[in-house]
């Protein structure tokens, strides 16, 4: 039988790859999808908690507004990766460096 | 629906921001070259209502749940809501597409438009109710902030502090939401009173590791949001890469906006209110942690601006050491240290947007941010030079000036609760940031240099606003028993109950 324990266990193992892509990856894009591996992980935790821990549909609701935030927020930060690979044509962070000190 | 109008009444200043910001995008969008003033005036307009509003809000002084318990009105949430207001207002005022060299000759729509979807987003984040608003409201203040950081299109600096703040900031308040996901797991419920009567009712020992948890993957949030360490790295880069005027609203408005919010968390949810004060029993110490934060933070700004020559990065490594200030007045826990944390971002209010001024007109003339080509501005810009002195002693702190009233206030709140040491390293920190913000007025006033170049024609309108912000770092100390007397009266928090 599947319970509670085991979304939390999904959940925590997506948060720790996401945190891991973060600082391990340097290409911005695949730093984008790390950081929607996290908010997945919290959506995997809203809805398990709202399904079995008696929080009422509170958490359903939390995670469909959080869906929609993640979209607008990579669809802004694709938007400036675009930018800077016009004028740079490279997507990647280390050469992102003119400011630094 | 009885609810809705009701709370309609009282969401004011919202509405003349979403007023103003639809009429910006309509006018922007009929074209004509008569559109830039026209919607500049409307900007100014919505800011304006919007600020009266926030004055009656105070004036009313009413406390209670708005939708649904989703926001709330209080008077600590409307004196926050006039600080914030009242710095869009005075940043589209005093900074314009003709005073920015940067800004210069761009559309102006997009960034009216996005000026008062900061502001609008602001004043949302500092009267959350209920976790699900905080985090929608902290991830506008965010994204409408990484397109303001990138506006000029073809810079490559601009980019790229936009997608280091992008990937900072997506990073941080992801792991907040992480932090939030487990919290409403432990409570039961997304608002905030109920965590907090969850709290209060005594933590299993079974879950206090998981609210210690919790409370540390919060702090990646907030402490982005103000820019503290370790979570400040996005800072000095930010503020360098975006056009200056969004670096000086940038400064204002989301770290007194996460401030505000910080404070109502911290106070509202995890510390139990007692008598006259709040309490930390039951709950768990979430002050020591918030003390380390803050004397790291204030320490490796002030540290770190000693060796900047970039005017922009400089104020931003100052802004990081203010922002360490700032959270004495949390880590308090008492009236006092709201207080001083709401005189303190007045008064850092009128001195921040006051340097960012000088440092533009000086771009604009010299077209240089380097503090080695600031020699002579004394003999070149005689009003430049004194404003920046006023601000500048202000930022260091110094009697007459407004940053001694927010100093003042947080240290003696940190003393009165018996934290004298955490007192002295503020202390001394003041002291090491004397020392650079002192290093910019000799720069100024004796080194030499410069000695070819013109004066200094400063227009009209800009001198009239550096005498205006000049003023405002020295006026308000005559009215000091008023402005007391306005902080204690804000001082009503609204829990929910």
């Amino acid at each position: 039988m599947i319970g509670l324990q085991h979304y939390l266990v999904v959940s925590a193992a997506l948060f720790a790859l996401g945190v891991l892509g973060l600082l391990t990856r340097r290409n911005a894009v695949h730093v984008l999808m790390s950081i929607e591996l996290i908010l997945n992980a919290a959506n995997v935790n809203l809805v398990a908690f709202s399904r079995y821990a008696g929080g009422g549909l509170g958490g359903q609701v939390f995670a469909v507004f959080v869906i929609v935030v993640a979209a607008a927020e990579v669809a802004v930060g694709l938007a400036i990766v675009l930018t800077l690979y016009r004028l740079r044509r490279t997507p990647n962070l280390d050469d992102a460096d003119i400011l630094k000190g | 629906m009885d609810e809705l109008t009701r709370s309609l009444a009282w969401f004011r200043p919202e509405i003349a921001l979403v007023a103003g910001l639809l009429l910006v995008v309509i006018v922007d969008s009929i074209g004509g070259a008569w559109r830039g003033p026209v919607m500049r005036l409307l900007t100014v307009g919505a800011l304006g209502a919007a600020l009266a509003f926030a004055f009656e809000l105070q004036a009313a002084g009413a406390k209670g749940m708005l939708f649904s318990g989703m926001t709330v009105i209080d008077p600590l949430s409307a004196a926050f809501k006039l600080v914030l207001v009242a710095a869009g207002l005075l940043t589209v005022l005093a900074f314009s597409f003709r005073n920015s060299r940067e800004l210069h000759g761009l559309g102006q729509g997009e960034l009216f438009a996005l000026v008062l979807a900061l502001v609008l987003s602001c004043l949302l984040l500092a009267a959350s109710n209920d976790i699900v608003m905080l985090y929608l409201a902290l991830e506008m203040v965010s994204i409408t902030s990484y397109v303001m950081v990138a506006y000029l299109k073809g810079d490559r600096m601009s980019n790229e502090a936009s997608l280091k703040y992008v990937l900072f900031g997506a990073a941080s308040t992801g792991t907040m939401l992480y932090g939030f996901s487990l919290l409403y797991g432990l409570a039961g419920t997304t608002s905030m009173p109920g965590i907090q009567e969850y709290l209060a009712g005594g933590i299993p020992d079974a879950n206090r590791f998981a609210v210690y948890a919790v409370t540390l993957l919060l702090l990646a949030g907030f402490g982005f949001k103000i820019a503290a360490v370790p979570f400040h790295f996005w800072c000095p880069d930010v503020y360098q890469g975006a056009p200056t005027p969004v670096t000086a609203l940038l400064s204002v408005l989301p770290k007194a906006a996460g401030l505000a919010i910080a404070l109502r968390f911290f106070y509202g949810t995890l510390s139990v209110p007692a008598a006259n004060a709040w309490d930390l029993s039951g709950s768990i110490d979430w002050t020591t942690l918030l003390m380390l934060v803050s004397v790291l933070t204030m320490t490796l700004g002030n540290v770190a601006a000693l060796t900047q020559t970039n005017m922009k990065r400089l104020l931003a490594y100052s802004s990081i050491a203010h922002a360490g200030y700032l959270l004495m007045g949390i880590v308090a826990l008492s009236e006092n240290g709201a207080r001083g944390l709401l005189i303190y971002l007045a008064a850092y209010l009128v001195m921040n947007l006051g340097a960012f001024l000088v440092v533009t007109l000086v771009h604009l003339h010299d077209g240089s941010f380097d503090l080695r080509d600031y020699p002579g501005l004394y003999r070149r810009a005689p009003l430049l030079t004194l404003a920046m002195a006023f601000f500048l002693l202000s930022l260091v702190g110094i009697p007459p000036f407004v940053g001694f009233l927010g100093k003042f206030y947080v240290f003696a709140a940190v003393i009165e609760q018996g934290m004298g040491i955490y007192a002295t390293i503020g202390a001394l920190n003041a002291a090491v940031a004397a020392y650079y913000y002192f290093k910019i007025l000799k720069v100024m006033t004796i080194d030499p240099g410069n000695e070819d170049k013109p004066a200094l024609k400063l227009a009209f309108a800009d001198q009239a606003w550096l005498a205006a912000f000049a003023l405002a770092n020295l006026v308000p100390l005559l009215f000091w028993d008023r402005i007391e007397s306005w902080a204690r009266g804000a001082l009503v928090l609204y829990a929910g109950r």
